[in-house]
C-alpha cells in the first residue's frame, strides 16, 4: 500500500545514524520482521528513486521506525525531516524471516546496520518466548545500535568491534563460530554487509545450522518489476525485493 | 458540460486514453495491480519478452543521475512460453490493451517470438524492441541503420497480422530517417524513445556505477531529447507516435501530445510514484476541460509555432 505518513519522532541515535519513527497504521498493521518499505526522499522530479528501508520496529499496531545512517542524498533529505512532516510510503514489501519450522534456538547476527531488521524480529521473538542469542559487531562501541535493546530482548549478548571499545576486537564473524558452539542455535538470521553474510552463510554451513539472510541491493521499483535488484542464486537471479529480501543462506550463489 | 473524450486510436487498436506503461518499467502488470488500478490504463507494454528466457546482466543494474536514472537491466526475462502461461491470462482480466514488447538476438529469434507470441490469446499489439542499448546482439544493433531496421521490420511482419508498433533508439544520427524506414517496412505506429546511453562513475572507488559500465538514461533529464524528436518524426510520418521519455506529470505529457504524440508512454516516473499514469490521465482531461476541447485528438500535433 501507498501511504502519506506523518513522523512521530525523530533521533540521531549514534553519529550521522537516525531513528525515524512514523505513524502508518495500515503498514504497522500488517508488516512481518525482515519487510521493507520504500519511502520517497525529496521533493519533485531531482530524486527519481525511492530508497528501501528494513522495518525497525513495528510493535505497537500504529507506527513503524526506520533507522539508517546518513550516505547520500536520499538518507541526508530524511534526516533533516521534523516531527509532523509527512512523507509517501510504500510497503510493507517484500518477503520477511521465515519462522514456518518454529525453531527452538534462535541465533540473530547483526553487522553494523544489519541490526536494523533484527529488532522488530528480536522484539517478536521475545514476545514468543522463544530462546534468542545475539551475536553483533560494528567498528566502534558507539555504532553498536539498539546494543541495550538487544541485552532486554534477547538471552544473551555476543558482540565485536573493530577498535576493540566494546567486547572482543574484531569482527563478527571472528566470535560466531564461538556463539554457535556454546549455544547451539537452530537457525540463524542474520543481516549485514554482503561480504559479512557470506561469511557467515559459510560458518552456518560448516557449523551445520540453517541460515536466513537479509539482503540489501540498490533497487528502483522496490515491487519486482524493474529487475534491477537481483541476486545470483543457484536457481538464476531472484529479486531482492520480491523474492527477498530474505533468503535462505544455501539459495545464494556467494 | 460532457466530460471530454480522451479515447484514441493506435495502430489500429482502441485506447480509452493516451496514456500507456512503458515497456520495461511496469513488468507484467501484476507487480503494480496493488497501487494502481489496472483497468484505467490506455495500455500496458509488458516488458520485453524474447523467445528464450534471457538472465540479463549482472548487477549494480541501476544507478540514479541528476534528474534521472541509468540501467542495464539486459532484458531479464522468463522467454515467450512462461509469459503467455503465467502472465498474459492474468491480465486477460482486465480491460486493458496488452502491447507486448518482443526483442531478439538476430532475425530469426524476432521472428521466432513474434510468430509465437501472434498464436496466443490476449494480445492486442507488437511492440519491436530495437532500441535496447544493454545486450551485445540485436537491440540497438537494428535500431541504428534504417535498412537494418526496415529489413527486420519488413521480416516480422510477414510473421504476425498483429498491430505493429516499432519502438525506436535516440542513439542514432537521424531518427526520422530510420522512423521512415520502419513505417514504410509496415509499422503501424512508432514508439519513441528508448533509453539515452550514459555512464557514471563513482570517484572513490574509481569504478563505473553499473557493472556494465554503459547504460541506459531514463527519467525527466531526457525530456526534451524525447520531446524534439517526437515532434520531428511526428511531422515526418503519417502512422501515431507514441511520446515517451521523461514523462512524470500531465504537463509533461500535453508538451508531447501538442508536439504530435497520438499518446504517451509513462516510464520511470511510476517507480518514483505508482499512481503517476493515473494522475496524468486526471490532468489531461482537466487540461481539455478548461480549455475547451471535446476530445483529445483536438490538441494532438496543435503546437503553434510563431512564423
Amino acid at each position: 500500500m501507498q501511504v502519506k505518513a506523518t513522523v512521530l519522532q525523530k533521533d540521531e541515535v549514534a553519529p550521522q545514524v537516525h531513528k525515524i519513527r512514523f505513524f502508518a497504521p495500515r503498514i504497522a498493521k500488517s508488516a512481518q520482521p525482515g519487510q521493507f518499505v520504500h519511502i520517497k526522499c525529496g521533493e519533485e522530479q531531482n530524486y527519481i528513486l525511492r530508497r528501501p528501508f528494513s522495518i525497525h520496529q513495528a510493535n505497537s499496531s500504529d507506527s513503524i521506525e526506520i533507522l539508517f545512517k546518513v550516505v547520500g542524498r536520499g538518507t541526508s533529505w530524511l534526516a533533516k525531516l521534523k516531527v509532523k512532516d509527512s512523507v509517501d510510503i510504500i510497503g510493507p514489501l517484500g518477503n520477511g524471516f521465515s519462522l514456518k519450522s518454529r525453531p527452538g534456538k534462535i541465533m540473530l547476527v547483526a553487522g553494523g546496520m544489519g541490526i536494523a531488521p533484527l529488532i522488530f524480529l528480536a522484539d517478536k521473538l521475545a514476545k514468543e518466548h522463544t530462546k534468542t542469542y545475539t551475536v553483533i559487531g560494528a567498528a566502534n562501541k558507539e555504532l553498536l545500535l539498539d546494543y541495550m535493546n538487544l541485552k532486554r530482548l534477547t538471552r544473551k549478548i555476543t558482540a565485536a568491534t573493530e577498535d576493540g571499545s566494546q567486547g572482543v576486537k574484531g569482527l563478527i564473524t571472528d566470535i560466531l563460530p564461538a556463539a554457535i558452539t556454546e549455544d547451539h542455535p537452530d537457525v540463524i538470521f542474520a543481516c549485514g554487509p554482503f561480504s559479512m553474510l557470506r561469511e557467515v552463510a559459510f560458518i552456518a554451513r560448516r557449523e551445520d545450522v540453517d541460515c536466513q539472510v537479509a539482503l540489501e541491493e540498490l533497487m528502483a521499483c522496490g515491487v519486482g518489476a524493474c529487475l534491477a535488484c537481483v541476486v545470483k542464486t543457484k536457481t538464476g537471479f531472484k529479486r531482492v525485493c520480491a523474492d527477498g529480501p530474505v533468503f535462505d543462506s544455501r539459495e545464494i550463489e556467494w | 458540460m460532457s466530460r471530454p473524450d480522451l479515447a484514441v486510436e493506435i495502430a489500429g487498436i482502441k485506447l480509452k486514453n493516451p496514456v500507456i506503461t512503458a515497456s520495461g518499467t511496469f513488468g507484467y502488470g501484476r507487480e503494480y495491480a496493488e497501487f494502481i488500478d489496472l483497468n484505467r490504463l490506455g495500455a500496458l507494454v509488458t516488458k520485453t519478452i524474447t523467445f528464450q528466457p534471457r538472465s540479463g546482466n549482472p548487477v549494480p543494474r541501476i544507478c540514479e543521475t541528476p534528474s534521472g536514472m541509468l540501467n542495464s537491466i539486459g532484458l531479464q526475462n522468463n522467454g515467450a512460453e512462461a509469459f503467455a502461461a503465467n502472465d498474459l491470462p492474468w491480465l486477460a482480466q482486465f480491460d486493458l490493451p496488452v502491447i507486448v514488447s518482443i526483442g531478439g538476438d538476430d532475425i530469426d529469434q524476432y521472428c521466432r517470438v513474434t510468430k509465437f507470441i501472434s498464436q496466443v490469446e490476449g494480445v492486442s499489439a507488437l511492440e519491436v524492441n530495437i532500441s535496447c542499448p544493454n545486450v551485445k546482439f540485436g537491440g540497438l544493433g537494428f535500431g541504428r541503420d534504417p535498412r537494418m531496421a526496415a529489413d527486420l521490420v519488413a521480416k516480422i511482419r510477414t510473421c504476425s497480422t498483429l498491430p505493429l508498433i516499432v519502438k525506436l533508439s535516440p542513439n542514432v544520427g537521424d531518427i526520422v530517417a530510420i522512423a521512415q524506414a520502419v513505417v514504410r517496412a509496415g509499422a503501424q505506429a512508432i514508439s519513441l524513445i528508448n533509453t539515452v546511453l550514459g555512464m557514471a562513475v563513482d570517484i572513490e572507488s574509481k569504478r563505473p556505477r553499473l557493472k556494465s559500465v554503459v547504460g541506459g538514461l531514463s527519467g525527466p533529464a531526457i525530456k526534451p531529447i524525447a520531446l524534439r524528436m517526437v515532434w520531428e518524426v511526428a511531422k515526418a510520418i503519417d502512422v501515431p507516435v507514441i511520446g515517451i521519455g521523461g514523462i512524470a506529470s500531465a504537463a509533461d505529457a500535453l508538451e508531447f501530445i501538442l508536439a504530435g504524440a497520438g499518446a504517451v508512454a509513462v516510464g520511470t516516473a511510476v517507480f518514483m510514484d505508482p499512481q503517476s499514469p493515473i494522475k496524468i490521465i486526471e490532468g489531461i482531461e482537466e487540461y481539455l476541460t478548461k480549455n475547451g476541447y471535446d476530445k483529445i485528438s483536438d490538441i494532438v500535433g496543435a503546437l503553434e509555432i510563431a512564423e
